[in-house]
């Protein structure tokens, strides 16, 4: 067996070890480099930074702890930089396993900015149906979520003040590991309530949501932990993004550097096996 | 009895279906009311889809226990830790933090579910990598465009590609919102065109696979 | 630090330690966490499932505010879960068929203005672009999404594509460059989602990461560092157990 032959067939264990040290490595040591900031991050920042005061924001967290890397630190950074521009803030999810997550970030950015339940935030929590969410509370916010997640009712709660439907709300972020999530709060919400939506996503998502982009569907997506880090960079606050950014480079290029190898190895196989060909003709 | 089992559903379907494929184009009050009472019904009837899924994990793991076949063991945790969260979960009142106080039931949220779920997918890191040096090969010409366009996204998603070879932001950013976004958008607008002709034959009658097999 | 933070983050640490060892070899320790985790998903969503189903959409407004209508979906709900008795399964057939029907209804109209519609606007949009003072004017920039040239690249695209998919012509001729276009473009959008497809995993392990470092914190008690240990001691003594039992047999 040739050297080629044999680094082909390597115990993937190894290659499982380079991934580790990959990515362990750049956590512990960071170096920061600087993040360069997309159009369709700036998309959404742009539009959070054009709301008024008071405007009524919805964030719902669609996502469960499968995807909390990425979408936990997008959600952290769109919330202080709602609470920062002293927007009424509406949370909620439509994924049912991510609603302990989704009450905790709400919870804890709420703390750190000072702002109450209730007055300036409310969390409305989970409620099963998906797509029917979106669409009952297009006709009435009441009806899908009568209480909050705490159990208070929702009717009469200073946050929702000349809330009745979605068409009162002034923009919606859908941050979405999946269906139901960004698609969704377009076809079953924004097409006939007419609200203006934005949307953050998993990085396998991301490629996707693309054409929605394109056509105006959606003004601004946040794609995976990149996103974040962008979001983060933007409103001056740096998280866990941004911190991740150093790994995420360093495990990207050893993936790369492994695909070069391996097709190097492929074809010094290739060409030593048509060289074998060749010579037993 | 046929027109019971089988007639009658699919009339129900076929007057639904309509329906709600018109109300959308009918703004009259009394339409939208109409929308109003449906999706809140369907917010509770997926409530009682949840329960339906979840019911036949239940069957299939009693099974494995009451016959004790083989991992049996494995199934009797998975009893107990359900049961348990569940005793907890009614225990807490249903609530991960009680006024940002975390419950017994939040404790079993973030320090169980969140690690195990969370750990569950990022080990797909470590394979993705493997599959990747033991599949991914230029084997063909549409293969090596494949090669490419993947390498120049990674490279153009993280500070570092992009600090190395600073064309690659841009180009990566070119690929998605271009070509990716054209491929997309072209499967988008199959996958729809697919949607509404699967929805039409369902309306009709045409499609029944919904309605499950057994006894007419 | 409370005692129940200090006590979850060992827990934490080891049930993610133990669904790492997988990446050795498929083991005990990782089927003890995979049931654990099936486990508690399905007794949260459970909980959650009453809480919010039963308690507020169900019980509350029946009973506080006497919305009766509600009854009706009660009913189609329990039609469904006749599923589970031979004898009265067809009943379910009612509720698949309201949900079916609605659903089929529902989806039709907004997928044909959503993405249908919309989707087409976008592709067939101006070549040429009206500038005041210069008239009509054609922009070649690539890196301007709204480019004249982007926008032929993005029709081209979209139509070998949707040809390429369309199999009721024979890709025979002009045809068959249409649809090899079609697949060059598709490779490209594949290779774009593989590169995402390795940032959004690596994410993921970047944030299990995260946690294990923090857990490394002496005022957690460094569980990530004992329990690492552990772990490995237990999965070499398994590793060994087997080789015996092998040599025995």
């Amino acid at each position: 067996m040739t050297f080629a032959e044999r680094m082909l067939k390597i115990d993937r264990r190894l290659i499982f070890l380079v991934i580790g040290l990959c990515t362990l490595l750049p956590l512990l040591y960071p170096v920061g480099l600087p993040i360069k900031i997309s159009p369709e991050v700036r998309g959404v920042y742009d539009y959070m930074e054009s709301l008024p005061e008071g405007s009524v924001f919805l964030l719902s967290l669609d996502f469960d702890p499968a995807s909390k890397p990425e979408l936990h630190p997008q959600s952290l950074s769109l919330l202080r930089h709602a609470f920062r521009k002293n927007l009424r803030v509406v949370a909620m999810t439509l994924w049912v396993s991510g609603t302990g997550m989704a009450d905790q970030v709400v919870t804890q950015v709420a703390r750190e900015m000072g702002k109450e339940n209730g007055k300036d935030y409310v969390f409305l929590g989970w409620s099963p149906g998906g797509t029917a969410v979106i669409m009952n509370m297009g006709q009435d916010l009441y009806g899908a979520f009568p209480v909050d997640y705490s159990g208070k009712p929702t009717k009469g709660l200073p946050v929702l003040q000349g809330v009745t439907n979605l068409r009162d709300v002034n923009y919606a972020i859908s941050l979405g590991a999946g269906n139901p999530g960004v698609e969704a709060w377009y076809v079953f919400g924004k097409d006939k309530y007419k609200f203006e939506l934005g949307g953050g996503c998993t990085g396998v998502m991301a490629p996707g949501l693309y054409p929605l982009l394109r056509s105006g569907q959606i003004n601004g997506l946040i794609g995976g932990l990149r996103g974040a880090a962008e979001y983060e960079t933007l409103i001056g606050q740096k998280g866990k993004a941004i911190a991740g950014m150093d790994a995420q480079s360093s495990t990207h290029l050893a993936i790369i550097v492994l695909v070069i190898l391996c097709n190097l190895f492929y074809f010094s196989v290739r060409r030593q096996v048509k060289h074998q060909g060749h010579s037993g003709l | 009895m046929i027109f019971l089992r089988r007639q009658v559903p699919l009339l129900i379907t076929l007057v639904t279906g309509l329906v709600f494929a018109v109300q959308y184009y009918v703004p009259h009050p009394a339409s939208e009311q109409m929308l109003t009472s449906v999706t809140k019904w369907l917010q509770i009837i997926g409530g009682f889809a949840l329960v339906l899924g979840v019911s036949s994990l239940f069957h299939v793991h009693a099974m494995k226990i009451r016959r004790k076949e083989v991992g049996w063991g494995y199934s009797f945790v998975l009893y107990v830790s359900m049961l348990g969260t569940i005793a907890v979960g009614l225990w807490s009142n249903g609530k991960e933090a009680i006024d940002g106080a975390m419950t017994s039931f939040g404790w079993i949220y973030n320090f169980m579910m969140v690690p195990l779920q969370g750990t569950m997918f990022a080990i797909l890191a470590f394979f993705i990598a493997s599959a990747a040096y033991r599949s991914f090969r230029a084997r063909s010409r549409e293969a090596t465009v494949l090669l490419i366009a993947a390498i120049i996204v990674m490279m153009g998603r993280v500070p570092l590609g992009e600090y190395l070879i600073p064309l690659s932001g841009d180009l990566s950013q070119w690929i998605l919102n271009v070509l990716n976004a054209s491929v997309r958008r072209a499967i988008l607008i199959g996958v729809s065109l697919g949607t509404v002709a699967l929805s039409i034959k369902i309306i009709f009658g045409m499609e029944r696979s919904y309605l499950g097999g057994g006894k007419e | 630090m409370p005692i129940e933070t200090i006590i979850g983050a060992w827990v934490a640490t080891g049930l993610t330690l133990f669904i790492f060892s997988f990446l050795y070899r498929d083991n005990p320790l990782f089927k003890l966490a995979e049931n654990l985790y099936v486990g508690i998903s399905v007794g949260y969503t459970i909980v959650k499932t009453y809480d919010t189903v039963i308690v507020y959409l169900i019980w509350n407004p029946i009973v506080k505010n006497g919305e009766w209508a509600l009854l009706i979906p009660v009913a189609i709900g329990m039609l469904m879960l006749t599923r589970y008795m031979p004898k009265a399964a067809w009943l379910s057939r009612y509720a698949f068929a309201f949900i079916v029907g609605v659903g089929s209804g529902l989806a039709i109209p907004r997928v044909i203005s959503s993405y249908i519609l919309k989707q087409i606007e976008d592709t067939v949009r101006p070549l040429l672009i009206m500038v005041p003072g210069e008239g009509l004017s054609f922009t070649w920039s690539l890196l301007s999404p709204a480019s004249s040239l982007n926008t032929i690249i993005i029709l081209v695209g979209v139509s070998s594509v949707l040809f390429y998919f369309f199999f009721s012509v024979e890709h025979t001729g002009l045809g068959k460059v249409v649809a090899r276009t079609g697949i060059l473009f598709l490779m490209v959008a594949f290779g774009a989602a593989f590169g995402y497809t390795v940032m959004a995993r690596m994410s993921l392990l970047i944030g299990r990461f995260d946690d294990l470092i923090e857990f490394t914190d002496p005022s957690y008690g460094r569980p990530s560092l004992w329990l690492m240990g552990l772990t490995i001691l237990i999965l070499v003594m398994m590793a060994q157990r087997s080789s015996h039992k092998s040599e025995e047999e």
